[in-house]
């Protein structure tokens, strides 16, 4: 599979990263080498939500239930609250949210990454993640309603 | 024997912002004053405190924004420093107040008494006046305002130079290359940001896990943590500095926190760490005065467990700040002169000009909900502010804590631009108990930074309209 899926609309080109997984609501998750969960959001996400100017991610050692509430990106725009899909406790917050949030917008799949989050082993199966392509989907009709809203 | 001996109505001890407010409050409901004050009338506040901290504050800001002056499409081709001109400046300004109250005392008919006062029984206040003068003063009434002095922390080394206090970090001759402050709350932050912005490295070491203990709201603290490291200042937390050494042309601070020990090193060090009640050698635990620890133990009128003798400001304790100890000079005057009046401190905001600024009024989420109170906290982020965006200072954002159902506001928190004028209307909405929708349906001009206000209001219905929530 190539790294990235991709398609542009309207002249905005939006990416899924191929090698994670997703929920519907935009958010992403990759298993780390110790199989724990690094968690970010889409590249739609940001590009929709705009200039991201505070990000505040729940304090490491929070324990959170699925879809609970594990950061709030505060852009120019929106505030927007992102839940965790699936149930288990933060362990790492991305140290460069703090001085350059911006790095969310630049590099939403990799240096803007909000948060590594520990799990039940398993615990990620069952939860009824999306993959790549049926993110894609998924993203390309939330797109085409918002065009259609306009 | 004193050379003379005077009877008045009230006399004030401490000639700062509770003590000198208090002697004209007095004075303007037709009472015989005098005013003891050992210095210069003002205080710490006027002396140094407040004022020249704001106009450093307010140089440092001028020069930060004429070094931004290309953003504004503006070209000043050279900025820079000229301590002498800034040391200049804060003198006049500090002078130019100072007079300002001598000149109101002195119309108001209050006797300014120059000397070093202490009460020698309930009624009557000993003065030396220097050159082996004194004189005895007979009052009706005593008001005790002699405030507050830096607090003397148990860190080894503190005496050696280069290790200054807030006192001596007025005055520069010049910035140092790195700067080391001890101390995250009100005074240690304001001259962090001074000092970094006149071109110093600093590094903030704080005690407990949070900036700004117990003067602002947990969420506020953070942000403010964030937005300062983001201009460049390191800031450490939960650490303590146990000794000072000299180590060549450096000065060296040994640390321990939950990390381990460390080590940080700087060219000068400030102590700020807090200030204590100035109750010392006054004669006030002689007579019988009961204290509060440190502080002079008063009831809500003012008055001290000896009739007669109230006290007022940073020496009774509870927050140290100037428009606090106003506010009780003005609660002890109403009282000594016929009055009833009770001390309410609903109101009292807090304020810290770091920058951006800081400011506080009523309960924190914690406070309310430690308290019992079901609240919703309702947002708003600078960032969506038209005029924050004018000025170029978009970080930032309103906190205002709600009680559910009728949206009282109990609680207003601000970081951002012009916070610490921004939070009279926030003080102004505690007082009178009023509701997040009386905020809301009060129009705000536009474009203006209020605005941030009443649509942090407007989110307490989850209705703000320049802001939508996902």
């Amino acid at each position: 599979m190539p790294e990235y899926l991709q398609t542009t609309i309207d002249k905005f080109t939006f990416k899924v990263a191929t090698d994670r997984r997703y929920s519907g609501d935009g958010i992403w998750l990759q298993e780390t080498a110790d199989g724990r969960l690094r968690v970010g959001v889409t590249d739609f996400v940001q590009q929709h939500s705009g200039d991201v100017a505070f990000a505040s991610v729940k304090a490491t050692g929070t324990t959170l239930s699925a879809g609970d509430e594990f950061a709030e990106l505060e852009t120019v725009k929106v505030n927007l609250s992102l839940p965790l899909p699936v149930a288990g406790t933060i362990v790492e917050v991305n140290p460069a949210l703090d001085t350059t949030p911006e790095v969310v917008n630049q590099a939403p799949y990799g240096d803007g990454w909000l948060a590594v989050v520990e799990v039940p082993a398993g615990a990620i199966d069952r939860v009824g993640l999306l993959d790549p392509p049926a993110y894609f989907a998924v993203m390309r009709s939330q797109v085409e309603q918002e065009l259609n809203q306009q | 024997m004193p050379e003379s001996k005077d009877r008045v109505d009230v006399a004030v001890l401490g000639g700062g912002p509770g003590g000198y407010v208090a002697a004209l409050a007095a004075a303007r409901r037709g009472a015989r004053v005098a005013l003891v004050e050992k210095t210069r009338v003002g205080g710490t506040c006027l002396n140094v405190g407040c004022i020249p901290t704001k106009a450093l504050t307010t140089s440092a800001e001028l020069l930060l924004r004429a070094r931004r002056a290309g953003a504004f499409g503006l070209l000043i081709p050279e900025v820079g420093l000229d301590l002498p001109g800034l040391m200049a400046y804060k003198r006049t300004t500090v002078d130019g107040l100072v007079g300002g109250v001598e000149q109101l005392l002195a119309a108001s008919r209050v006797a300014l008494i120059r000397g070093e006062g202490r009460i020698k029984k309930p009624d009557t206040i000993w003065i030396e006046e220097g050159n082996g003068r004194s004189r005895e003063i007979v009052a009706t009434h005593v008001i005790l305002a002699p405030g507050s002095v830096p607090a003397d922390p148990p860190i080894e080394g503190r005496h050696l130079p280069g290790v200054i206090g807030s006192t001596e970090a007025l005055d520069i001759d010049a910035e140092p290359r790195r700067l080391v402050v001890v101390g995250g709350g009100v005074i240690g932050l304001e001259f962090a940001c001074i000092y970094e912005a006149l071109g110093s490295n600093v590094t903030v070491l704080e005690m407990t896990p949070t900036l700004l203990p117990g003067a602002t709201d947990e969420v506020i603290a953070k942000r403010l943590e964030v937005l300062l490291r983001r201009r460049g200042l390191e800031i450490r937390l939960g650490v303590t500095v146990e000794r000072i050494e000299q180590h060549g042309e450096a000065l060296r601070l040994h640390a321990t926190g939950a990390a381990g020990d460390t080590i940080v090193e700087g060219d000068r060090v400030l102590l700020a760490t807090g200030r204590w009640p100035n109750t010392v050698g006054m004669g006030i635990t002689d007579i019988g005065v009961r204290m509060n620890g440190r502080a002079i133990a008063v009831d809500e009128t003012m008055g001290t467990n000896r009739p007669g003798v109230r006290a007022v400001g940073d020496a009774v304790g509870g927050a140290m700040l100037a428009h606090k100890a106003m506010v009780e000079g003005r609660v002890a005057a109403e009282n000594v002169t016929g009055g009833c009046r009770r001390a309410d401190y609903r109101s009292v905001p807090n304020v810290v000009f770091t920058r951006p600024e800081v400011a506080s009024v009523g309960w924190t989420e914690t406070q309310a909900r430690a308290a019992g109170a079901d609240v919703k906290v309702a947002q708003f982020p600078f960032s969506a502010n038209p005029r924050a965006r004018i000025l170029g200072e978009p970080d930032g954002l309103v906190r205002l804590i709600c009680e559910v159902g009728a949206g009282r506001v109990l609680g207003v928190h601000l970081v951002g631009p012009h916070a610490t004028d921004l939070i009279a209307e926030g003080a102004l909405a505690v007082q009178l108990g009023a509701t997040a929708d009386d905020l809301a349906w009060t129009t705000h001009a536009h474009p203006t930074l209020p605005e941030a206000m009443f649509e942090a209001a407007l989110n307490f219905r989850d209705a703000a309209i320049h802001r939508h929530s996902r």
